[in-house]
């Protein structure tokens, strides 16, 4: 295996020359153990017709073990060619081949579950839905959603964002049994209004990207928690629209609100909150 | 295949400033390197915490994981009215703004009612800030006396207002002045 | 002396943890006394700006302090 590993070395120094990109690797002062292991594993396999592409991910480690040692980026490079299309792909990778103690969540792999929402490249979003950049000097920075205890790694605890969840009732509240002892029906304009509100999988992207939210989690509700409300309010089933209102009627859990749109600018899945919140403020002016 | 860049590796390499130095020959220099870059990245991130203003608090989380976040009290005052008055007092600024432009009339009666819409919108969105930035369960006290320096400032402005209104020309025509002095 | 916020929480969490030794009987109360004193003791030396090290502390004391108030926990070692 030794053997195998110096020769490829040696064979992927030699053509160094038609590789800018991992010239640049080894070149570059900031470089850790594993890049280079990573390099010659890359090599080894590769074969000659596809040239490598080394692509670096820097990722916010911090481990609970040793709490007075400051957090810091560690970074890993792997080769996109056999690595999958998004980021959750590379992470995986890494945690599988380069650094099993890389920490974070991940469920469905395909952006319904919402475990994956980290800040990658500075905007929150699920890594299973971010495609990683093809320019390969760039690196690529991932950190934990931003304001957020973070457990470990890019693990944050959301226990706040699930009791908020929690307090906002989301489940239809009904005092009328429905006319006819079936179902509770709704007309598809009535459903249509739903549209849009449904779909939020509360990964939590949206609230920790308010400035609002940062400040005053305790307090404020959050984007994600606003247009789950507006989903309740807005549903033609449910009777307790104005105590869901009275709930929402103080200063702090509404109207923190100042229409920054972070929540609408970063939702990986393309929903609105800012305008749910909008809805809100507006059904509930005078 | 990776079992040079194991973990137990890459955790010596993290843990460099606290060891003599990193046991493996290979990895001492790369790791090293590494490490010292790594310092230098925590210490960028904490470089802003040193010195804040307000550290943040931790996070403070009432009762056990199953208990919902608690409900404030309903207070329409605070919200609801309060954000329409908000809203009503901007909107009602737009064509005050751009009447004296309009008309040219410097009638002292719109005048004083810009000076007091003016005054009532930076009183609000004072308050917003203040809401927003001390919260009463971080510094009740700090809150408080700003909240009420606050409403000093804003008579103190009103009196002054009212006192260049009466004696001086006013508002607009001042505006009018400075921009053709 | 003026205590900060954070130094306010972990003095708190320490009398929460005193009056939960309350109410374990007598005859083990200096164990849980002595066990909340020496988890204390054991990180005294951390940095006092170090607040995420004293966040997780903090953290890490109320899942403990939750475990070993429940009333099924008669004595500590």
């Amino acid at each position: 295996m030794a053997a195998l590993r110096s020769s490829s070395a040696a064979r992927l120094f030699g053509s160094a020359a038609s590789r800018p990109a991992f010239r640049l690797a080894v070149a570059a002062p900031v470089r850790g153990f594993a890049q280079l292991a990573d390099a010659a594993q890359e090599s080894q396999t590769a074969s000659g017709d596809q040239k490598a592409r080394i692509k670096t991910f820097q990722v916010y480690r911090w481990n609970p073990d040793t709490p007075t040692e400051k957090p810091t980026m560690q970074s890993y490079s792997l080769d996109l060619n056999k690595t999958g299309p998004m980021v959750l792909d590379a992470l995986i990778r890494i945690k599988n081949e380069l650094d099993p103690t890389l920490t974070f969540r991940r469920s469905c792999r395909e952006g319904i579950c919402g475990s994956c929402a980290m800040n990658i490249n500075g905007t929150n979003t699920l890594a299973c839905l971010c495609r990683i950049p093809t320019e390969v000097n760039a690196e690529m920075k991932i950190y934990p959603l931003p304001h957020t205890y973070v457990v470990k790694d890019l693990v944050p605890d959301l226990t706040q964002f699930y009791k908020q969840y929690k307090s906002i009732k989301p489940y239809l509240q009904r005092d009328t049994p429905s006319p006819d002892g079936k179902e509770y029906r709704q007309s598809k304009a009535d459903r249509r209004k739903l549209d849009g509100l449904y779909e939020c999988i509360l990964c939590a992207c949206c609230s920790t990207s308010c400035p609002s939210y940062w400040w005053n989690s305790e307090e404020y509700l959050g984007p994600a928690m606003l247009l789950q409300s507006y989903r309740w309010l807005a549903d033609s089933r449910d009777e307790r629209t104005a105590e869901r209102k009275d709930a929402l009627n103080n200063s702090m859990s509404l109207y923190r609100c100042h229409t920054i749109l972070n929540c609408t600018r970063t939702c990986p899945k393309g929903l609105n909150p800012g305008l749910a919140i909008a809805q809100i403020k507006k059904e509930m002016a005078f | 295949m990776a079992s040079i860049a194991r973990s137990a590796l890459l955790r010596q390499a993290a843990s460099v400033p606290k060891l003599p130095a990193a046991t493996h020959a290979i990895a001492r220099s790369s790791a090293l390197r590494q490490s010292i870059a790594n310092t230098v990245r925590a210490s960028a991130f904490h470089t802003t915490s040193r010195r804040n203003l307000l550290p943040p608090l931790p996070q403070h989380v009432d009762g056990t994981v199953n208990d919902a976040a608690p409900i404030p009290e309903t207070s329409p005052a605070h919200g609801s009215y309060h954000w329409t008055f908000d809203r009503l007092v901007s909107a009602g600024l737009v064509p005050l703004t751009l009447a004296p432009f309009a008309a040219g009339s410097l009638n002292p009666t719109m005048d004083a009612v810009l000076c007091g819409l003016i005054l009532i919108h930076s009183h609000t969105g004072f308050q917003n800030i203040i809401i927003d930035y001390l919260p009463t369960r971080r510094v009740p006290r700090t809150r408080k006396a700003v909240m009420w320096g606050l409403n000093v400032a804003t008579v103190i402005v009103g009196l002054a207002l009212y006192e260049f209104e009466t004696t001086d020309v006013g508002v607009t025509e001042a505006i009018k002045r400075v921009w053709t002095a | 002396m003026r205590l900060s916020g954070l130094q306010k929480e972990v003095v708190g969490l320490y009398r929460q943890c005193l009056r939960e030794c309350r109410k374990k009987p007598f005859a083990t109360r200096p164990h849980f006394q002595e066990f909340a004193r020496h988890e204390f003791d054991k990180n005294v030396k951390i940095d006092r700006r170090d607040f995420a090290a004293i966040e997780f502390f903090l953290r890490k004391g109320r899942r403990q302090l939750d475990m070993y108030a429940s009333p099924g926990v008669k004595d500590i070692n």
